[in-house]
Protein backbone atom coordinates (compact mmCIF):
# COMPACT_ATOMS: atom_id res chain seq x y z
CA UNK A 1 0.00 0.00 0.00
CA UNK A 2 2.66 2.22 0.85
CA UNK A 3 4.45 1.59 -2.48
CA UNK A 4 1.43 1.98 -4.42
CA UNK A 5 1.50 5.46 -3.05
CA UNK A 6 5.13 6.76 -3.51
CA UNK A 7 3.80 5.46 -7.35
CA UNK A 8 0.93 8.04 -7.53
CA UNK A 9 3.63 11.00 -5.80
CA UNK A 10 5.82 10.58 -8.49
CA UNK A 11 3.88 10.95 -11.13
CA UNK A 12 2.29 14.09 -9.94
CA UNK A 13 5.63 15.35 -9.52
CA UNK A 14 6.43 14.34 -12.98
CA UNK A 15 3.18 16.57 -14.04
CA UNK A 16 4.50 19.32 -12.26
CA UNK A 17 7.91 19.27 -13.91
CA UNK A 18 6.93 18.81 -17.28
CA UNK A 19 4.32 22.45 -17.25
CA UNK A 20 7.10 23.93 -15.75
CA UNK A 21 9.66 22.94 -18.24
CA UNK A 22 6.41 23.81 -20.96
CA UNK A 23 6.32 27.61 -19.46
CA UNK A 24 10.00 27.92 -19.61
CA UNK A 25 9.86 26.95 -23.60
CA UNK A 26 7.68 29.49 -24.64
CA UNK A 27 8.44 31.86 -26.58
CA UNK A 28 8.84 35.73 -24.83
CA UNK A 29 7.05 38.39 -25.64
CA UNK A 30 8.67 41.84 -24.79
CA UNK A 31 7.66 45.19 -25.49
CA UNK A 32 11.09 46.58 -26.89
CA UNK A 33 10.11 50.23 -26.61
CA UNK A 34 8.93 50.10 -22.70
CA UNK A 35 11.83 47.77 -21.76
CA UNK A 36 14.61 50.61 -23.52
CA UNK A 37 13.00 53.23 -21.45
CA UNK A 38 12.90 50.94 -18.19
CA UNK A 39 16.68 50.27 -18.57
CA UNK A 40 17.22 54.00 -19.20
CA UNK A 41 15.32 55.14 -16.11
CA UNK A 42 17.67 52.56 -13.94
CA UNK A 43 20.68 53.90 -16.05
CA UNK A 44 20.09 57.64 -15.28
CA UNK A 45 18.54 57.08 -11.76
CA UNK A 46 21.25 59.06 -9.50
CA UNK A 47 23.33 57.15 -7.12
CA UNK A 48 22.47 58.17 -3.27
CA UNK A 49 24.17 57.95 -0.21
CA UNK A 50 27.79 58.89 0.10
CA UNK A 51 28.71 57.44 -3.42
CA UNK A 52 26.04 59.60 -4.79
CA UNK A 53 27.82 62.77 -2.88
CA UNK A 54 31.16 61.82 -4.17
CA UNK A 55 29.71 61.31 -7.62
CA UNK A 56 28.48 65.06 -7.35
CA UNK A 57 31.76 66.31 -6.63
CA UNK A 58 34.05 64.87 -8.99
CA UNK A 59 31.04 65.10 -12.01
CA UNK A 60 31.82 67.60 -14.45
CA UNK A 61 29.07 70.12 -14.93
CA UNK A 62 28.40 72.80 -17.18
CA UNK A 63 27.27 76.09 -15.84
CA UNK A 64 25.46 78.90 -17.82
CA UNK A 65 27.33 82.66 -17.09
CA UNK A 66 26.05 85.81 -18.31
CA UNK A 67 28.19 88.28 -20.24
CA UNK A 68 28.47 90.59 -17.53
CA UNK A 69 28.78 87.92 -14.87
CA UNK A 70 32.11 86.87 -16.62
CA UNK A 71 33.28 90.43 -17.11
CA UNK A 72 33.02 90.93 -13.63
CA UNK A 73 35.14 87.79 -12.34
CA UNK A 74 37.83 88.72 -15.17
CA UNK A 75 38.14 92.09 -13.00
CA UNK A 76 38.48 90.71 -10.08
CA UNK A 77 40.79 88.21 -11.07
CA UNK A 78 43.07 91.13 -12.77
CA UNK A 79 42.87 93.47 -9.29
CA UNK A 80 43.65 90.39 -6.99
CA UNK A 81 46.67 88.95 -9.48
CA UNK A 82 47.75 92.44 -9.42
CA UNK A 83 47.20 93.21 -5.53
CA UNK A 84 49.09 90.50 -5.37
CA UNK A 85 52.17 91.73 -7.37
CA UNK A 86 51.90 95.36 -5.87
CA UNK A 87 53.10 93.81 -2.46
CA UNK A 88 56.14 91.77 -3.81
CA UNK A 89 57.24 94.94 -5.78
CA UNK A 90 56.46 97.82 -4.06
CA UNK A 91 55.23 100.88 -6.58
CA UNK A 92 57.46 103.98 -6.86
CA UNK A 93 57.97 106.05 -4.12
CA UNK A 94 57.07 109.53 -3.90
CA UNK A 95 60.20 110.90 -4.87
CA UNK A 96 63.82 110.59 -5.81
CA UNK A 97 66.02 110.95 -2.09
CA UNK A 98 66.89 114.94 -1.50
CA UNK A 99 68.98 116.77 1.02
CA UNK A 100 65.90 118.21 3.42
CA UNK A 101 68.67 119.63 6.24
CA UNK A 102 71.79 119.76 7.10
CA UNK A 103 72.92 117.77 10.92
CA UNK A 104 74.70 119.33 13.61
CA UNK A 105 77.85 117.31 12.17
CA UNK A 106 77.38 119.52 9.06
CA UNK A 107 76.40 116.10 7.21
CA UNK A 108 73.23 116.72 4.48
CA UNK A 109 70.04 115.06 5.89
CA UNK A 110 68.81 113.15 3.50
CA UNK A 111 64.82 112.10 3.12
CA UNK A 112 64.38 108.63 1.57
CA UNK A 113 60.67 107.77 0.35
CA UNK A 114 59.72 104.29 -0.62
CA UNK A 115 56.03 103.52 -1.21
CA UNK A 116 55.50 100.06 -0.12
CA UNK A 117 51.51 99.91 0.67
CA UNK A 118 51.03 96.40 1.80
CA UNK A 119 54.29 96.30 3.72
CA UNK A 120 54.81 95.31 7.36
CA UNK A 121 58.00 97.06 7.30
CA UNK A 122 60.56 98.54 5.04
CA UNK A 123 64.36 99.48 6.09
CA UNK A 124 66.86 101.39 4.86
CA UNK A 125 70.12 99.48 3.88
CA UNK A 126 73.25 100.97 2.41
CA UNK A 127 77.09 101.67 2.61
CA UNK A 128 76.18 104.53 5.18
CA UNK A 129 75.11 102.24 7.73
CA UNK A 130 76.95 99.14 7.32
CA UNK A 131 74.40 97.61 5.44
CA UNK A 132 72.54 96.66 8.59
CA UNK A 133 68.83 96.36 8.03
CA UNK A 134 67.96 97.20 11.95
CA UNK A 135 69.33 100.05 11.65
CA UNK A 136 67.37 102.69 9.58
CA UNK A 137 63.78 101.42 10.07
CA UNK A 138 61.54 104.19 7.62
CA UNK A 139 57.81 104.92 9.17
CA UNK A 140 54.93 104.46 7.70
CA UNK A 141 52.70 106.91 6.87
CA UNK A 142 48.88 107.41 8.10
CA UNK A 143 48.03 107.42 4.33
CA UNK A 144 48.66 106.27 1.21
CA UNK A 145 51.59 103.02 2.45
CA UNK A 146 54.41 105.81 1.61
CA UNK A 147 57.40 105.04 4.12
CA UNK A 148 59.91 107.75 4.77
CA UNK A 149 62.85 108.24 7.00
CA UNK A 150 65.74 110.77 7.17
CA UNK A 151 69.51 110.33 7.51
CA UNK A 152 72.23 112.28 7.55
CA UNK A 153 74.83 111.21 5.26
CA UNK A 154 78.59 112.12 4.45
CA UNK A 155 79.10 113.73 1.15
CA UNK A 156 80.07 111.31 -1.36
CA UNK A 157 78.33 108.66 -3.22
CA UNK A 158 76.91 106.18 -1.94
CA UNK A 159 74.92 102.86 -2.83
CA UNK A 160 71.84 101.70 -1.25
CA UNK A 161 68.54 99.84 -0.87
CA UNK A 162 65.13 99.02 0.59
CA UNK A 163 64.50 95.87 2.33
CA UNK A 164 60.68 95.63 2.63
CA UNK A 165 59.53 93.00 5.24
CA UNK A 166 63.00 91.71 6.71
CA UNK A 167 63.43 90.06 3.10
CA UNK A 168 62.84 91.25 0.52
CA UNK A 169 65.49 93.53 -1.58
CA UNK A 170 64.51 96.57 -3.58
CA UNK A 171 66.11 99.14 -5.56
CA UNK A 172 64.89 102.78 -5.28
CA UNK A 173 62.99 103.38 -8.45
CA UNK A 174 63.36 107.17 -8.42
CA UNK A 175 67.31 106.96 -7.97
CA UNK A 176 70.03 105.88 -10.51
CA UNK A 177 70.45 102.06 -10.55
CA UNK A 178 74.14 101.15 -9.60
CA UNK A 179 75.74 99.80 -12.37
CA UNK A 180 77.15 96.09 -11.10
CA UNK A 181 75.48 93.55 -9.15
CA UNK A 182 78.11 91.84 -7.22
CA UNK A 183 75.49 89.82 -4.78
CA UNK A 184 72.75 89.40 -7.21
CA UNK A 185 70.38 92.07 -6.00
CA UNK A 186 70.61 96.06 -7.35
CA UNK A 187 71.32 98.35 -5.41
CA UNK A 188 70.61 102.23 -6.10
CA UNK A 189 73.40 105.16 -6.13
CA UNK A 190 73.27 108.15 -4.34
CA UNK A 191 75.73 111.53 -4.93
CA UNK A 192 75.36 113.73 -1.98
CA UNK A 193 77.35 117.32 -2.67
CA UNK A 194 80.24 118.62 -0.15
CA UNK A 195 78.68 122.44 0.06
CA UNK A 196 82.15 123.33 1.05
CA UNK A 197 83.74 122.23 -1.92
CA UNK A 198 83.62 123.18 -5.80
CA UNK B 1 117.85 88.73 22.57
CA UNK B 2 118.02 91.17 25.11
CA UNK B 3 115.27 90.29 28.11
CA UNK B 4 113.95 94.19 27.18
CA UNK B 5 114.03 93.32 23.47
CA UNK B 6 112.36 89.95 24.30
CA UNK B 7 109.54 91.31 26.37
CA UNK B 8 108.74 94.06 23.77
CA UNK B 9 108.14 91.21 20.85
CA UNK B 10 106.04 89.19 23.42
CA UNK B 11 103.50 91.80 24.43
CA UNK B 12 103.25 92.95 20.46
CA UNK B 13 102.76 89.71 19.84
CA UNK B 14 100.33 89.65 21.85
CA UNK B 15 98.55 92.92 21.20
CA UNK B 16 98.24 92.65 17.25
CA UNK B 17 95.99 89.78 17.51
CA UNK B 18 93.55 91.76 19.43
CA UNK B 19 94.38 95.55 17.51
CA UNK B 20 93.22 93.30 14.21
CA UNK B 21 90.19 91.96 16.37
CA UNK B 22 89.23 95.79 17.60
CA UNK B 23 89.74 97.37 14.08
CA UNK B 24 87.74 94.78 12.28
CA UNK B 25 85.13 94.41 15.16
CA UNK B 26 81.62 94.88 12.30
CA UNK B 27 83.64 92.26 10.31
CA UNK B 28 83.90 89.79 13.02
CA UNK B 29 79.97 89.88 13.72
CA UNK B 30 79.23 89.26 10.10
CA UNK B 31 81.66 86.82 8.00
CA UNK B 32 82.58 83.61 8.96
CA UNK B 33 86.30 83.43 9.96
CA UNK B 34 87.61 82.42 6.95
CA UNK B 35 86.20 85.19 5.08
CA UNK B 36 86.66 87.46 7.25
CA UNK B 37 90.58 86.83 7.71
CA UNK B 38 90.70 86.87 3.73
CA UNK B 39 88.98 90.14 3.46
CA UNK B 40 91.29 91.69 6.41
CA UNK B 41 93.95 90.41 4.12
CA UNK B 42 93.09 92.35 1.05
CA UNK B 43 92.08 95.48 3.45
CA UNK B 44 95.49 95.33 4.94
CA UNK B 45 97.25 95.06 1.16
CA UNK B 46 94.95 98.27 -0.08
CA UNK B 47 95.84 100.21 3.08
CA UNK B 48 99.45 100.10 2.71
CA UNK B 49 99.08 101.03 -1.36
CA UNK B 50 97.24 103.95 0.30
CA UNK B 51 93.78 102.77 -1.09
CA UNK B 52 90.57 103.53 0.65
CA UNK B 53 89.72 100.92 2.79
CA UNK B 54 86.27 101.63 4.05
CA UNK B 55 84.67 100.68 0.28
CA UNK B 56 86.18 97.42 1.10
CA UNK B 57 84.56 96.65 4.34
CA UNK B 58 81.08 98.40 3.14
CA UNK B 59 81.35 95.47 -0.15
CA UNK B 60 82.12 92.90 2.39
CA UNK B 61 79.01 93.73 4.84
CA UNK B 62 77.19 93.80 1.57
CA UNK B 63 77.81 90.40 0.85
CA UNK B 64 76.91 89.38 4.14
CA UNK B 65 73.62 91.08 4.54
CA UNK B 66 72.63 89.80 1.14
CA UNK B 67 73.74 85.96 2.45
CA UNK B 68 76.36 85.66 -0.62
CA UNK B 69 79.00 83.15 0.14
CA UNK B 70 82.29 83.59 1.01
CA UNK B 71 83.80 83.08 -2.40
CA UNK B 72 81.47 85.60 -3.81
CA UNK B 73 82.40 87.83 -0.87
CA UNK B 74 85.94 87.45 -1.33
CA UNK B 75 85.56 87.86 -5.39
CA UNK B 76 83.78 91.34 -5.07
CA UNK B 77 86.29 92.38 -2.92
CA UNK B 78 88.89 91.82 -5.00
CA UNK B 79 87.31 93.35 -7.81
CA UNK B 80 86.69 96.52 -5.90
CA UNK B 81 90.26 96.49 -4.28
CA UNK B 82 91.45 96.53 -7.61
CA UNK B 83 89.12 99.73 -9.42
CA UNK B 84 90.01 101.69 -6.27
CA UNK B 85 93.97 100.88 -7.28
CA UNK B 86 93.33 101.43 -11.06
CA UNK B 87 91.55 105.46 -9.76
CA UNK B 88 93.98 106.03 -7.32
CA UNK B 89 96.29 105.42 -10.75
CA UNK B 90 94.70 106.88 -13.32
CA UNK B 91 93.68 109.97 -11.07
CA UNK B 92 96.99 110.83 -9.50
CA UNK B 93 98.79 109.99 -6.09
CA UNK B 94 97.03 113.33 -5.14
CA UNK B 95 93.54 112.33 -5.84
CA UNK B 96 91.22 112.09 -2.80
CA UNK B 97 89.79 109.40 -1.30
CA UNK B 98 85.93 110.49 -2.50
CA UNK B 99 87.64 110.86 -5.72
CA UNK B 100 89.20 107.13 -5.75
CA UNK B 101 85.46 105.62 -4.93
CA UNK B 102 83.77 107.78 -7.65
CA UNK B 103 86.49 106.88 -10.14
CA UNK B 104 86.21 103.21 -8.74
CA UNK B 105 82.40 103.51 -9.30
CA UNK B 106 83.27 104.98 -13.35
CA UNK B 107 85.25 102.08 -14.12
CA UNK B 108 83.08 99.46 -12.30
CA UNK B 109 80.57 101.27 -15.19
CA UNK B 110 83.06 100.65 -18.21
CA UNK B 111 84.83 103.84 -17.93
CA UNK B 112 88.71 103.53 -19.08
CA UNK B 113 91.25 104.62 -16.72
CA UNK B 114 92.61 106.99 -19.92
CA UNK B 115 89.28 108.77 -19.37
CA UNK B 116 89.64 109.48 -15.86
CA UNK B 117 93.19 110.68 -16.43
CA UNK B 118 91.50 112.71 -19.57
CA UNK B 119 89.09 114.69 -16.79
CA UNK B 120 91.96 114.90 -14.23
CA UNK B 121 93.14 117.17 -16.47
CA UNK B 122 90.16 119.20 -17.37
CA UNK B 123 90.23 120.11 -13.37
CA UNK B 124 93.40 120.20 -11.91
CA UNK B 125 92.15 122.29 -8.63
CA UNK B 126 89.16 121.20 -7.02
CA UNK B 127 87.34 117.24 -6.65
CA UNK B 128 86.14 115.45 -9.46
CA UNK B 129 84.26 112.74 -6.80
CA UNK B 130 80.48 114.63 -7.67
CA UNK B 131 81.37 114.37 -11.33
CA UNK B 132 82.77 110.78 -11.58
CA UNK B 133 79.71 110.20 -9.50
CA UNK B 134 77.47 111.84 -11.87
CA UNK B 135 79.54 110.46 -14.91
CA UNK B 136 78.77 107.09 -13.50
CA UNK B 137 75.18 107.47 -12.64
CA UNK B 138 73.86 109.21 -15.98
CA UNK B 139 75.84 105.43 -17.81
CA UNK B 140 73.40 103.89 -15.18
CA UNK B 141 70.73 105.72 -16.72
CA UNK B 142 71.72 105.24 -20.34
CA UNK B 143 73.60 107.00 -21.40
CA UNK B 144 76.56 105.74 -23.84
CA UNK B 145 79.67 105.75 -21.98
CA UNK B 146 81.35 107.85 -24.43
CA UNK B 147 79.35 110.13 -24.96
CA UNK B 148 78.78 110.61 -20.86
CA UNK B 149 82.53 111.25 -20.36
CA UNK B 150 82.53 113.79 -23.24
CA UNK B 151 79.86 116.08 -21.86
CA UNK B 152 80.96 115.44 -18.23
CA UNK B 153 84.55 116.50 -18.99
CA UNK B 154 83.24 119.28 -21.21
CA UNK B 155 81.33 120.35 -17.98
CA UNK B 156 83.46 120.08 -15.47
CA UNK B 157 86.62 121.83 -18.30
CA UNK B 158 83.35 124.61 -18.28
CA UNK B 159 83.75 125.25 -14.74
CA UNK B 160 80.98 123.47 -14.12
CA UNK B 161 80.25 123.67 -10.13
CA UNK B 162 79.13 120.26 -8.21
CA UNK B 163 75.73 121.85 -7.66
CA UNK B 164 75.46 122.08 -11.11
CA UNK B 165 76.48 119.12 -12.50
CA UNK B 166 73.59 117.62 -9.67
CA UNK B 167 70.97 119.43 -11.11
CA UNK B 168 72.26 118.52 -14.85
CA UNK B 169 71.85 115.16 -14.29
CA UNK B 170 68.77 115.77 -12.46
CA UNK B 171 67.34 116.87 -15.98
CA UNK B 172 68.91 114.46 -17.53
CA UNK B 173 66.97 111.55 -15.57
CA UNK B 174 63.49 114.24 -15.42
CA UNK B 175 63.69 113.69 -19.68
CA UNK B 176 64.39 110.46 -19.41
CA UNK B 177 61.96 109.50 -17.29
CA UNK B 178 59.39 111.40 -19.44
CA UNK B 179 60.66 109.26 -23.12
CA UNK B 180 63.51 111.31 -24.34
CA UNK B 181 66.22 108.76 -25.00
CA UNK B 182 68.99 108.91 -22.96
CA UNK B 183 71.42 109.74 -25.60
CA UNK B 184 69.24 112.87 -26.73
CA UNK B 185 68.44 113.78 -23.04
CA UNK B 186 71.93 114.41 -22.39
CA UNK B 187 73.01 116.52 -25.51
CA UNK B 188 69.51 118.52 -25.57
CA UNK B 189 70.38 119.43 -21.43
CA UNK B 190 74.18 119.61 -21.93
CA UNK B 191 73.39 122.03 -24.86
CA UNK B 192 71.02 124.42 -22.84
CA UNK B 193 73.41 124.09 -19.71
CA UNK B 194 76.74 124.64 -21.29
CA UNK B 195 76.18 125.70 -25.30
CA UNK B 196 79.92 125.54 -25.91
CA UNK B 197 80.31 122.52 -23.85
CA UNK B 198 77.33 120.44 -25.56
CA UNK B 199 78.89 117.60 -28.32
CA UNK B 200 79.01 118.79 -31.69
CA UNK B 201 77.07 117.30 -34.47
CA UNK B 202 78.78 115.96 -37.88
CA UNK B 203 77.02 116.59 -40.69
Amino acid sequence: MRQHDDLDAMDQGDEVLERVVEELRRPLRVNAALFDARVMDEVLRPPSGLRARIASLTQPRTFRVSPLVALAAGLLFAVTAVGSVLYVLPSTPHAAPRVAARSAINSPIVQFGFAAPHASSVALVGDFNNWDPKATPLRAASTGGVWSVEVPIQPGRHLYAFVVDGTVWRPDPAAPKASGEDFGEPNSALTVADPGMR
Amino acid sequence: MTNRSFALLALALLCAPAALRAQDARLDARLDAHTRDAVVSLIDSARAEGIPSEPLVQKALEGASKHADGPRILTAVRMLARELGDARSALGSSSTDAEVIAGASALHSGIAPAALSRMRATRTHGSLAVALAVLSDLIARGVPGDTATTVISALTGAGAQDAELLKFQQGVERDIAQGATPSAALGVRAQSAFPSAAPRRTP
